[in-house]
């Protein structure tokens, strides 16, 4: 259908459109004409994908001079597709209304692995090893000695893609990772370096959050893209951890010896180099007087794994002289490295500040801080010089150096943190130096200021006005959107008590607390007996599962549970996990029905959906508040209270109010879906705490399901599960919570849809 | 009424939030709304019907009873199963009331395993007997989807390929324990063109959408006891029959029924043909059914023969069934309001109370709401056309 949104012609792929989704539109057209950055809070399965793209596509077809590309960040490879494959909808749709063939250009681009086409890289299982098998194949360097000895292997993709493939563009289309490898394979190019090509006059490119926010990868993809894009995050809820993590090392004892084996064999390379080839040496000395700075254009396979974000202007200034032949450098080196020996032999833990680390540093070994600064681009040099090919055997003296610029470079927003063992385990000595990043704002930075607009959306962003705060920058649009429903398919209950009146938390002090496990038993119990199909069950952490398991165990419940249901449970190992998922999917589809135990923060909670059967109710036990007593969680507490006035509490319980709407919020994902969201834990009742769930939750928590006893619980369900069971039919929907254009365009129901966007 | 009784005490049924539907209207009362729930209630949906659509009429219905430990929950009264089993009765009857040459048997499952109560026979005395003895089965273990689909297969597939092959499944339990993977005997049933209808007791079970569905069958969940027979009675009706399903000729025989006076000096008191087997009932008697072809005797009709394996009808049971192919047509609704001349009901002269009147569509005739139901789901005729068109000569 057409659609005109205060004045721009919207093609929308569907017959039929949710109210939810116009609105949606209409936010984003606004912030899009503000050419500033929007917060937007839809729910899941209510068709957000596609609404962002129908509108962003009109849009750049209306003004393309206004917003000339789309960069789409997404988590993971499938949702990757899943975009893709929306866009191909929308773009077949229009070519069918218009009737003309658009140049359109749209790609997806994912990293080596998933994209190279080459026998036997591309056979490797580790994205580490495709990556350095790469490099060791296309390595300018690499390239230039097969002129002088032609039986060196090469990657003829890569050589055909670069003697042909940058004269002529990627023709208009669609292309998802597939399409891309097809074409490679017929053109005999490189799909990886065409997509990396290519996306700098592709209309919309489709790829992962680290292209843009990691800045050791976005510094070579995402550096030329055109400053008037528009940059969507999807599934936005966790960007901050996103961030952080992208700017954090750690360090340990094993890494600090692999990197004394890295300067070792760097040494001798150099020794070797010495001999034979005395002239190279000199050359990079003498470039690295002239300057950091260097043409770059025929390099670009070179750089593996780039610098962190630096300040410009010491890419002017030129390398210091005590960094700057490599016999300096590696003794520079060996000097931090010890240093950082010397430090990791703690009995206590330490924690201190990139000054206080700066000073120490200078004090017991005389580094500097400004060759500290270059410490990461001096290595890039001398490994390019010393022609190594394979730099996957680099990675720890990278992060070391990665490290020392980092230190140097920022002296606000970082902490060091050196813990001499695990806090589970004291007696094992296992120290590691925690460099962690406290500002997710210092990453997200230069997006916020290189992009005319960007978008943050998820299903679950509650409370919204902290994502502004939190990244440090000034939204023009912040709404959230409820879902309109022709039943209610979601039921979200509060479970405060026990049959015995037992209060239920999972706060540290009725932790152990027999009376409290067992009602948590006798809830999962119960509801296995009513609930059909799959049941998801998540804990606060994997101890906390740990301990109420083997007391279930103990005391018989998990046997009469498993009289109604099987039971998996998630764990640490992935592979572990995955085949526990697929058979936990098996067990709901042939009506054995089973559940899941898993953990808040777990891969289940985060990437795994449980449409229809594979999740007809969650049950939330306790609040999946984070690990409080970490030293590193303390410290960015503490920062975020110095310096964006956010009380520590207010964090820890958004922050555990937005992992358990994550978790809930599994089951819903579409409205002809059904689930139940159990929330035990009476602390939930908490106005404060409630509040700070998604609107779309919110509404429909009514007062007499705040602090329900088991049994009271299961009597709601059993009335839920039954009412939900009836026949629901498309009919059903029209005109309530799916609308035609007809019905859309009434008086009526545009009043009604000025309601659903909820502005803070 | 009858419901009213059977519904649970208040105190012991769920938690319900009457109040939530009541609105007061503008004087501020609730007469209105009370009184539209009363007559939402009374009105049952009429069923849609399929206009010429050739039905199955000639039935072979397994029902499988879920004995499974599910089976004791309270919600319905007394228990699942006591109330379920009435409700079968009440079933019976009706289905050989309304589908005269049908064959009904009976499984049920529990504890893993399915068993048969009933075999496949036209005798609704036999089912009822078997249903009031199971009531005092001991509800155990989990059901087995996968045993009793087998199970009826095995009878089922011989059965010939005219007759309309029905699984009806009652299912407390949300969970199955299976042998074998059940999509495989899904696959069996599809190629058997057997159709399996379910009625859920509790919720909606994933693999008992994927089974109607694949099979063409229907699948409820109930609400209340209320709704459960509701949703029993739909499958009294006869299922259209698959376009595929063979056509045959069928041989029947309408046997007489002969009473020998008591003053017959020839007459010999003899065995019921279908009392052989069973040790209980009458034995010998003087009169019955005779097989035109064979001369067995039977007591009861519809059955098949014993001996020559004929079909024996009385006609009554065919015209019986006539009406399901030639349904009377729904009445329309509309408002009292509308209506011109007298506010009085047809059928039973009541004056017209409700709201809303029923108006037949062949000879206009104006109905209440209650015979409206009394005319469609009892007589189904419309007792002013007959009226009209036998006009004395």
């Amino acid at each position: 259908m057409k659609l005109n949104i205060e004045g721009l012609l919207v093609y929308f792929p569907y017959d039929y459109i949710y109210p939810e989704q116009y609105s949606y539109m209409l936010e984003l057209k606004r912030t899009l004409d503000a050419k500033g950055h929007g917060v937007l809070e839809m729910p899941s399965g209510t068709g957000k994908t596609i609404s962002l793209l129908s509108l962003i596509v009109a849009y750049q077809r209306a003004f393309p001079l206004e917003a000339s590309k789309l960069i789409y960040c997404s988590r993971t490879v499938p949702e990757i597709e899943k975009v893709v494959e929306e866009l191909r909808k929308l773009m077949e749709f229009y070519s069918k209304e218009t009737g003309e063939n658009n140049n359109f250009l749209a790609l997806a681009l994912s990293s080596r692995k998933n994209l190279c086409i080459h026998p036997e890289v591309s056979s490797l299982r580790f994205g580490k090893e495709v990556d350095g098998k790469c490099h060791s194949l296309t390595a300018s360097y690499i390239r230039a000695q097969r002129h002088s000895n032609p039986n060196l292997a090469v990657c003829r993709f890569y050589e055909e893609f670069d003697a042909v493939g940058r004269q002529v563009p990627l023709p208009a289309g669609i292309y998802n990772l597939d399409d891309l490898k097809d074409f490679g394979r017929r053109k005999g190019w490189c799909p990886y370096y065409l997509a990396r090509y290519s996306i700098l006059h592709a209309n919309i490119v489709v790829y992962s959050y680290h292209y843009l926010l990691d800045p050791k990868i976005a510094d070579l993809v995402s550096k030329e893209l055109a400053k008037k894009s528009v940059v969507v995050f999807d599934e936005a809820h966790n960007i901050d951890n996103v961030c952080i993590d992208s700017m954090s090392v750690n360090i340990t004892r094993r890494m600090l010896d692999r990197c004394h084996n890295n300067v070792d064999t760097l040494q001798n390379t150099i020794h070797k180099i010495k001999e034979t080839d005395a002239a190279k040496l000199k050359e990079e000395y003498r470039r690295l007087v002239e300057g950091l700075k260097e043409a770059n254009v025929a390099r670009e396979t070179d750089i593996y794994l780039a610098n962190p974000v630096l300040p410009d202007e010491i890419l002017q200034e030129a390398v210091p002289g005590t960094i700057r032949t490599a016999e300096h450098f590696v003794g520079f080196l060996r000097r931090f490295l010890e240093y950082l020996k010397s430090r990791l032999r703690v009995q206590h833990v330490v924690q201190e500040s990139a000054a206080q680390f700066l000073k120490d540093i200078f004090e017991k070994v005389c580094i500097d801080r400004k060759p500290l600064r270059f410490c990461s681009e001096r290595l890039q040099s001398l490994l390019r010089t010393l022609e190594i090919a394979d730099i996957a055997d680099f990675s720890a003296v990278t992060l070391i150096s990665n490290f020392a610029t980092l230190v140097s470079t920022y002296s606000q927003g970082f902490t060091i943190i050196i813990e001499p063992f695990e806090d589970r385990t004291p007696t094992i000595a296992n120290p590691v130096l925690h460099f962690s990043c406290m500002d997710p704002s210092i990453a997200i930075k230069p997006v916020f200021q290189r992009f005319q607009s960007v978008i943050i959306t998820s299903g679950t962003l509650s409370p919204l006005d902290i994502y502004p705060r939190i990244l440090d920058f000034r939204p023009v649009t912040i709404a959230s959107f409820t879902m309109t429903l022709a039943r209610t398919c979601l039921c979200p209950l509060i479970v405060g008590r026990g049959n015995d009146q037992v209060a239920l938390s999972s706060k540290f002090e009725t932790r152990e607390d027999f009376a409290v496990i067992r009602n948590y038993g006798n809830l999962l119990l119960e509801m296995s007996a009513i609930v059909p199909d799959g049941i998801v069950a998540f804990f606060t952490s994997y101890v906390y599962m740990e301990n109420i398991v083997a007391s279930w165990y103990e005391q018989g419940i998990l046997e009469n549970i498993q009289r109604n249901k099987l039971i998996f449970i998630e764990t640490q190992d992935a592979a572990e996990t995955s085949m526990a998922l697929e058979k936990y999917q098996e067990a709901c589809e042939n009506g054995r029905g089973a559940i899941l135990l898993s953990v808040a923060r777990g891969k289940v909670s985060e990437g795994i959906d449980f449409v229809h059967h594979f999740g007809r109710a969650v049950i939330m036990f306790g609040m999946p508040y984070v690990y409080t007593q970490s030293r590193i969680l303390k410290a960015r507490l503490e920062y975020l209270r110095d310096q964006f006035q956010i009380r520590e509490n207010d964090f820890l319980t958004f922050d555990a109010m937005r992992h358990a709407a994550q978790c809930v919020g599994r089951v819903i994902r579409g409205k002809t879906d059904y689930g139940l969201m159990i929330f035990a834990d009476k602390r939930y009742a908490r106005a404060d705490k409630r509040g700070k769930l998604p609107r779309w939750i919110q509404e429909h928590i009514s007062d007499s399901s705040l602090n329900l006893t088991v049994d009271e619980a299961i009597q709601l369900s059993k009335h839920f599960l039954r009412q939900m069971a009836q026949p629901f039919r498309r009919e059903d929907q029209l005109g309530l919570s799916l609308l035609t254009l007809k019905q859309l365009e009434s008086e009526e129901m545009l009043q009604k849809i000025t309601q659903i966007a909820h502005q803070t | 009424m009858d419901e009213e009784s059977e519904r649970a005490k208040r105190w012991e049924g769920g938690y319900e939030r009457t109040w939530e539907v009541l609105k007061e209207d503008e004087s501020g009362s609730l007469k209105a709304t009370v009184e539209e729930l009363l007559f939402q209630s009374k009105r049952k949906r009429v069923i849609v019907s399929h206009g010429q659509v050739r039905l199955g009429m000639m039935r072979h219905l397994f029902v499988v009873i879920d004995c499974s430990r599910s089976m004791e929950d309270q919600d319905l009264k007394p228990n699942r199963l006591t109330s379920t089993l009435k409700l079968m009765e009440a079933f019976i009857d009706e289905y050989f009331d309304q589908n005269p040459i049908s064959q009904v048997g009976i499984i049920t499952t529990k504890n893993k395993r399915a068993e048969k109560l009933t075999d496949l026979t036209g005798n609704p005395k036999k089912h009822i007997a078997a249903l009031k003895k199971a009531v005092d089965t001991v509800c155990l273990g989990e059901p087995s989807l996968y045993n009793s689909l087998s199970l009826a297969i095995q009878t089922l597939k011989h059965m010939p390929g005219h007759t309309s092959r029905e699984i009806l499944i009652i299912l407390s339990s949300l969970t199955t324990c299976d042998p074998s993977n059940i999509y495989e005997i899904i696959k069996t049933l599809k190629s058997l063109k057997i159709r399996v209808s379910v009625i859920g007791l509790s919720a909606e079970v994933r693999v008992c959408t994927v089974l109607t569905r694949e099979t063409g069958g229907l699948y409820h969940v109930i609400l209340d006891e209320s709704h459960f027979k509701e949703l029993l009675m739909l499958h009294i009706k006869p299922p259209p029959a698959s376009s595929s399903s063979e056509c045959s000729l069928i041989r029947m025989g309408f046997p007489q029924h002969t009473v020998a006076s008591l003053t017959d000096q020839d007459a010999k008191p003899s065995f019921s043909m279908s009392h052989l087997d069973s040790s209980s009932g009458p034995g010998l008697s003087l009169g019955g059914y005779f097989c035109p072809q064979c001369h067995a005797k039977y007591t009861e009709l519809p059955v098949e023969c014993k001996v020559c394996g004929l079909t024996l009808v009385s006609a009554p049971h065919l015209a019986r069934s006539f009406h399901h192919l030639f349904p009377l047509q729904p009445f329309v609704e509309s408002s009292v309001e509308e209506l011109q001349g007298n506010r009085f009901c047809q059928a039973c002269q009541g004056e017209l109370k409700d709201k809303n009147i029923f108006t037949c569509p062949s000879c206009h005739s104006v109905f209440c709401v209650e015979c409206d139901l009394f005319v469609h789901d009892s007589l189904h005729c419309c007792p002013c056309c007959i009226h009209s068109q036998n006009t004395p000569l």
